[in-house]
């Protein structure tokens, strides 16, 4: 057995050798490709505005200062920025994870007239490029009377055809005995729904609701569109703004993006798995 | 057999009736509101002459498309759409693949490389723009002194026109390339682990696994990677609003931002309904087209 495997593995300890270092070589110039943005702004956020325009750069900041972090809040209504984005990235995740988690157990567990029709209309439409309605949607929220408003930026994100997606394909694992015999006992479908389906597909429900709260959290050409006054601005449209206002503030303009990209980059960190999970079940069961 | 058709029992078959319809109303209802029933009424906005300033909207058949066709903007826009899509697709899904197969080895802090190659997906992406325009900014950037120190030149990497789309595609090819990445992870995880020992048994070497067995088996989630990612780059909009605003003369113009500029700077809400159906028509054409061509070989098993 041992000379069979013997012919697949013909190569040299060097060459063995010399590969895993080719390997380390190219991950590790990715990783620093990839995570330099990050590497250099974290440090940057704390230098004076001095150290900021020396040319060569420094890494590590001479003087670290807080001072930029305060600045920010005291030039441009910063905590208001960072309410408006967490109130548009929440109620819509919170209102999207219920919906999308009942219309997949809709699509999944009954047979119903329409069903199929109906979800394969959702799905084809999951093509249509959102920027090729925007302009008709917002006419149809200009009508509503929602525009630069909260509710117009909340409202367009209260379900999604992914989220009814991949719930329905993780409620479709659910075996159909355990319903029945809640049924059995004379549960209501609702009562079946909170007590048994949902307590099931709770991986599912969080990483819906970490998909769906990242993408609301830097989503641009909405807001951009929707909001016009200054107070009703949410990070992704006001660190932009900002920068350009305070473009010769390189020291303040770090500091804002660095708060503006924390709270997901943390989120990400603690809740990593589910994102592969949540690919995963979607990308790959289309 | 009797039937026991008491007040109780036929409630209970009207909510069990009602259930499935009462489960699927509010997500098909919101998620319609802002797809088919925009498409709609942006189809009829598309043949009438529909501007805000104006309470009339009168029919005016394809004068819109014809309008949006002539413009030299637009044709431009088009070019820089699909040389941006042209640029960005393939790298992009290369370098995910090569950092998919390489992160699926056993190497040391696997998770941690995978984590570094996945926070600019999540990163929202103007403000990746905003930190990206001082990478490029021609005196402060990283990049330029980078390359001065290692005996090059500068660029003003945004503000030349010759080299601004490619700075842009580089920031694209960065931000979306950890999804791919997943996407191929978890495919290349698919794939059963005898598959590989067999071909060893008959003396396969490694090129010849990757070749013969690993390429042919991630070609359901290669097609899949394809098409959404052609689709996502005909929508590119967000990263070069922030980072060149379509400039510099028009350098890095694309589809969305014409729409965009059409509809809420110039007010001319019908020809961007027009200009949106024709960007939605060329999205399902090339999506139509890598199916017939790509997808008649993938087999799911």
């Amino acid at each position: 057995m041992r000379g069979v495997r013997a012919v697949g593995y013909r190569r040299s300890r060097w060459a063995v050798l010399t590969g895993r270092i080719a390997v380390y070589v190219i991950v590790a110039a990715g990783a620093v490709a990839m995570a330099m943005p990050f590497v250099w702004l974290v440090p940057s956020s704390f230098k004076t505005l001095q150290e900021t325009v020396l040319f060569p750069p420094t890494f590590f900041p001479r003087n670290p200062t807080l001072s930029n972090f305060k600045q920010v809040f005291d030039k441009i209504p910063f905590a208001r920025y960072y309410a408006n984005s967490i109130v548009t990235s929440v109620i819509p995740t919170a209102v999207s994870v219920l919906t999308c988690t009942m219309a997949g157990m809709g699509f999944a567990k009954y047979r119903f007239r329409g069903r199929d029709a109906i979800f394969w209309t959702i799905l084809s439409t999951m093509m249509v490029p959102f920027p090729a309605t925007i302009v008709p949607l917002y006419v149809m929220i200009s009508k509503m009377r929602l525009v630069d408003t909260r509710m117009g930026l909340i409202v367009v994100g209260l379900s999604s055809a992914s989220g009814i997606f991949m719930m329905r394909q993780f409620i479709m694992g659910i075996p159909d005995e355990l319903l029945d015999a809640a049924r059995i006992d004379g549960a209501s479908e609702l009562r079946i729904f909170r007590q048994i389906v949902v307590p099931l597909c709770k991986p599912a429900i969080a990483t819906q609701a970490l998909f769906s709260f990242t993408s609301h959290w830097g989503t641009y050409i909405w807001p951009l569109i929707v909001v016009n006054s200054d107070e009703l601005r949410t990070l992704p449209l006001a660190i932009p703004y900002f920068s350009g206002q305070y473009y010769s503030f390189q020291n303040l303009i770090n500091a804002a993006s660095l708060m503006a990209v924390l709270p997901v980059l943390v989120l990400f960190l603690f809740t990593q798995r589910y994102f592969v999970q949540g690919i995963t079940i979607t990308g790959m069961k289309n | 057999m009797v039937s026991v058709e008491t007040r109780e029992y036929r409630a209970y078959r009207l909510q069990r009736n009602a259930a499935p319809y009462m489960f699927i109303l509010p997500g098909t209802v919101f998620y319609l509101m802002v797809t088919i029933i925009p498409m709609v009424i942006g189809l009829w906005m598309s043949f009438h002459n529909w501007t805000i300033i104006r309470p009339t909207k009168p029919w005016v058949g394809i004068a819109n498309y014809q309008k949006v066709l002539a413009s030299p903007v637009f044709w431009t826009a088009m070019k820089n759409t699909l040389v941006y899509t042209a640029g960005v697709v393939p790298f992009q899904m290369a370098l995910a693949l090569l950092a998919a197969v390489l992160l699926n080895t056993e190497i040391r802090c696997r998770t941690f490389f995978r984590l570094l190659y996945y926070l600019p997906v999540v990163t929202p992406l103007s403000i990746a723009a905003v930190i990206w325009t001082w990478i490029y900014n021609p005196n402060l950037g990283l990049l330029n002194w980078f390359l001065r120190s290692i005996g090059f030149q500068g660029r003003d990497w945004l503000g030349d026109p010759k080299i601004a789309m490619f700075s842009v595609m580089i920031v694209a090819i960065w931000s979306g390339l950890g999804y791919r990445m997943v996407i191929f992870l978890a495919a290349l995880q698919g794939i059963p682990e005898t598959y590989y020992e067999a071909a060893m048994i008959d003396g396969a070497g490694r090129f010849d696994l990757f070749r013969f067995i690993t390429m042919p088996l991630l070609k359901p989630a290669t097609l899949y990677v394809l098409i959404t990612s052609v689709i996502g780059s005909f929508q590119v909009f967000g990263l070069v609003n922030v980072l060149t605003g379509g400039g510099p003369l028009d350098a890095t113009n694309v589809l969305v931002m014409w729409i965009h500029r059409r509809a809420f700077g110039d007010y001319q809400f019908g020809e961007a309904a027009a200009t949106s159906f024709i960007l939605f028509a060329l999205i399902l054409a090339v999506t139509a087209i890598q199916w017939q061509v790509l997808g008649r070989e993938v087999t799911y098993e």
